[in-house]
């Protein structure tokens, strides 16, 4: 079982979007797939038309097992499950606290989900906390989308400024450009400055494109109702150099 | 309710007429419909089917499931499909299937047409909730095909169990019924007039233990006679290595069973065709010999250091040529009058009435005797030479051990029916492992020479290479050294084929109670 986690400490930056797309990619590859929304906000869990709700909420999450297994919802497409987002999760920081070993949790809670997925892909919601440590300890790789402005390029900063104060292995921590508007000066001149100075930097961007924002009128990947769309493409290119660089790698 | 429920479609039962029904309950929308070839693969001898596993390829993959079952074990994509194990690409599907078809070519049985009907069932969120495939399967897409199966599958969508159920009930109600029926894979096998399983080079014989010797050697004869009939005229297609050698080993079953008849039937006819087959085993020796080095190819190459891998490839071009030599020699062979007239003589012999032929001695003994004499004196021959190769281990007399053991498992297989089983496959285990032994030392003197001539016989542009020559001298030396640790093992495996519970195990089952107790 390979896991991935779409993450950032900046909110907006499309990680939702991302996990959405490269799940339903993932799947079609014929790899059994589970895409876990942890974001109280539920979008992922929205776009794929399932409720909001797991069975015991957090604290059957933080349970694992069983608990998490009857929550799991099939989506429309073949290969791929959901595991939705609860309301309750904006407590989850405070939950992974009160717990032992709060910054290893999730790797248990994981582990029983490998008899059954090929693929796991986390969206994670923008902090930078426990559940932030718990995610990057766990996962094999961290996908953070950065749009190329200063902020984001910032809260990246920020984030390898708290994984070497926490101790956390940065080298599986990869980032892509997203929401990239060529039209924009800033963004491209960013983008020159920045790519060569970042580790592990993905040479797949993800354009700025209403299609990308009409999933939440479709309710469907982009991926699945406009295959041939740019936004498409991008998303496909993202995932093919996913597959044939770092999920490839044991 | 997790499972996918499939349910028998009667010809009235059409897919507008359900879907019409159900709509009136759920939202239901179609898709588009998924029609293509669905076409089954096996091996020559069933080796998929004995194993209870259905290979077939639908829309470009190649899809492996239990027979009865629906739960698809592994799949992948595959075009064109491979024929052979090593063909495949590395993965769960190639690992599942080595140990079952191994060196065999995957034959394709037959071609269905498949046309399924999906559609989903959507909750108010128009989100599947659940699926529901109507297929049929026909002969063919032409007009008037014949109809294999039609059927509606049921497929419920994780976390929506309570409106799966709901459907179920629903299509209860409508007077449809949930079966678990004959595999379309055996009505498709049977349509096409194939028999699954028919073919096995495997030893199924019936014996009664009160039947004539005579008798039960004729029927012992008559199913080899089967098997190299089957075998002889595939051979001709080169569909794969191991119809020859299932060829051959008919061939070397019906010799062996030559030599322990001589007091069931007339010694005249006995050397007839003793001579025979002697000649019809030799036709295709050259071409066994270098299918085995070519199926070798791969562990040669492994034995050899990374820097000369690549030059070895010279030596297996030409053998692969010689191949093609000794191929077209052996179709000859098999073609020609001498060879057309010994199997005719030889067809006409097993079907005379017996009483006619069988003038020996022990022809009306009853089987059971004849068969506990024949392997008890059989395994004490294998004592006999294993104990002195013990106190002297020299290659000529491994050479004989392995001979003498050939002959005892054949016995053993032929008369295997009459005992019980549990005991004699636990016996033909024990003389497998020192049969095994004495196989490999036996194969690795017999590569060591054979490399050593080959290499001088090469043509000039093919062993020019000095590097060819080299990674040729580096597999003699790793084969001798191999041969060499084989034949250190021999007193380990012969010391456990000779074990006291062995010798009590062979005694108890194969010794008359006249004979003295042998130790």
């Amino acid at each position: 079982m390979r896991t991935i986690a779409l993450y950032s400490n900046k909110g907006g930056v499309g990680k939702t979007a991302a996990a959405v797309n490269l799940s339903y990619l993932s799947a079609r590859t014929g790899a059994k797939t589970l895409l876990c929304d942890l974001d109280p906000q539920s979008s992922a869990t929205f776009y794929f038309r399932v409720k909001p709700k797991l069975k015991s909420g957090t604290k059957g999450f933080l349970k694992g097992g069983k608990s998490v297994f009857k929550s799991i919802k099939g989506t429309d497409y073949e290969n791929l499950d959901l595991l939705p987002a609860d309301f309750s999760y904006r407590r989850l920081d405070i939950a992974f606290n009160q717990l032992k070993r709060s910054k290893n949790r999730l790797h248990k809670i994981l582990k029983p989900f490998k008899a059954e997925y090929d693929v796991v892909i986390l969206d994670c919601p923008a902090s930078i906390s426990v559940l932030a440590e718990n995610v990057l300890n766990t996962v094999d790789c961290t996908l953070v989308p950065l749009i190329p402005t200063t902020l984001s390029i910032r809260t990246y900063l920020q984030l390898l400024v708290f994984c070497k104060k926490n101790k956390i292995d940065t080298s599986r921590i990869y980032t892509f450009f997203s929401m990239v508007d060529r039209r924009k000066k800033l963004h491209l001149s960013l983008m020159e400055k920045v790519s060569r100075k970042l580790n592990n930097a993905l040479k797949n961007d993800i354009p700025y494109l209403s299609i990308i924002e009409q999933m939440g009128v479709y309710r469907e990947p982009v991926v699945a109702f406009s295959p041939g769309s740019t936004a498409s493409k991008a998303y496909q290119r993202l995932w093919q150099n996913l597959q044939e660089t770092i999920l490839i790698n044991p | 309710m997790r499972n996918t429920i499939k349910f028998n479609l009667a010809n009235d039962e059409t897919e507008s007429h359900i879907s019409d029904q159900l709509a009136m309950h759920h939202q239901m929308k179609k898709e588009t419909t998924i029609s293509g070839q669905l076409t089954y693969y096996d091996t020559f001898d069933w080796r998929l089917f004995n194993k209870s596993l259905v290979l077939f390829t639908f829309q470009n993959k190649l899809i492996l499931r239990k027979l009865g079952e629906d739960r698809i074990i592994h799949s992948l994509n595959a075009k064109p499909v491979p024929c052979f194990i090593w063909e495949f690409p590395k993965g769960d599907l190639k690992r599942y299937l080595e140990p079952v078809i191994k060196m065999r070519r995957l034959l394709k049985l037959v071609n269905l047409v498949s046309c399924t009907i999906p559609y989903r069932v959507l909750n108010q969120d128009q989100k599947t909730v659940a699926r529901l495939l109507f297929e049929t399967i026909r002969t063919s897409s032409r007009k008037n095909p014949k109809t294999i199966g039609s059927q509606l599958w049921l497929k419920p969508v994780k976390g929506y169990p309570k409106l799966s159920k709901k459907i179920k009930s629903l299509l209860e109600s409508i007077g449809l019924t949930s079966s678990r029926d004959e595999d379309v894979f055996l009505r498709a096998i049977s349509e096409a007039g194939r028999d699954p399983g028919s073919y096995s080079s495997k030893l199924r014989l019936k014996l009664t233990p009160d039947m004539r010797a005579d008798e039960a050697t004729i029927i012992i004869w008559q199913f080899l006679f089967q098997v190299i009939k089957i075998n002889e005229a595939q051979i001709k297609h080169d569909i794969d290595t191991e119809i020859l050698h299932d060829f051959r080993v008919a061939i070397r079953r019906t010799r062996s069973a030559l030599v322990w008849n001589k007091s069931i039937f007339s010694e005249r006819i006995i050397a007839r065709f003793k001579k025979n087959f002697s000649f019809v085993g030799k036709i295709t020796n050259d071409l066994r010999d270098l299918d085995v080095y070519l199926l070798d190819k791969p562990k040669y190459k492994a034995m050899l250091p990374a820097v000369l891998r690549e030059d070895i490839d010279p030596l297996f071009d030409y053998l692969g040529k010689q191949r093609s030599v000794s191929f077209r020699k052996v179709i000859r062979s098999l073609n020609s009058n001498k060879y057309r007239k010994i199997m005719q003589g030889w067809e006409a012999f097993l079907n005379e009435p017996q009483h006619d032929l069988a003038s020996g001695s022990n022809a009306e003994v009853p089987v059971l005797e004849l068969a506990r004499k024949r392997i008890y004196k059989q395994y004490r021959d294998v004592i006999k030479t294993g104990t002195r190769i013990l106190e002297n281990c020299d290659d000529e007399k491994l050479h004989k051990l392995r001979i003498q053991c050939k002959k005892l498992r054949y016995l053993v297989q032929f008369f295997s029916n009459l005992f019980p089983p549990k005991k004699i496959s636990l016996l033909v285990g024990q003389l497998k492992m020192l049969q095994d032994m004495l196989g490999n030392h036996n194969d690795l003197s017999v590569q060591v020479n054979y490399l050593l001539k080959v290499a001088e016989k090469m043509p000039a542009n093919l062993s020019q290479s000095n590097k060819t020559l080299i990674a040729i001298g580096s597999l003699i030396g790793k084969l001798e050294t191999k041969r060499k640790s084989v034949k250190k093992s021999f007193t380990k495996t012969f010391t456990h084929f000779s074990s006291p519970p062995n010798q009590k195990l062979f005694r108890e089952l194969f010794a008359l109670q006249s004979e003295k107790v042998f130790s």
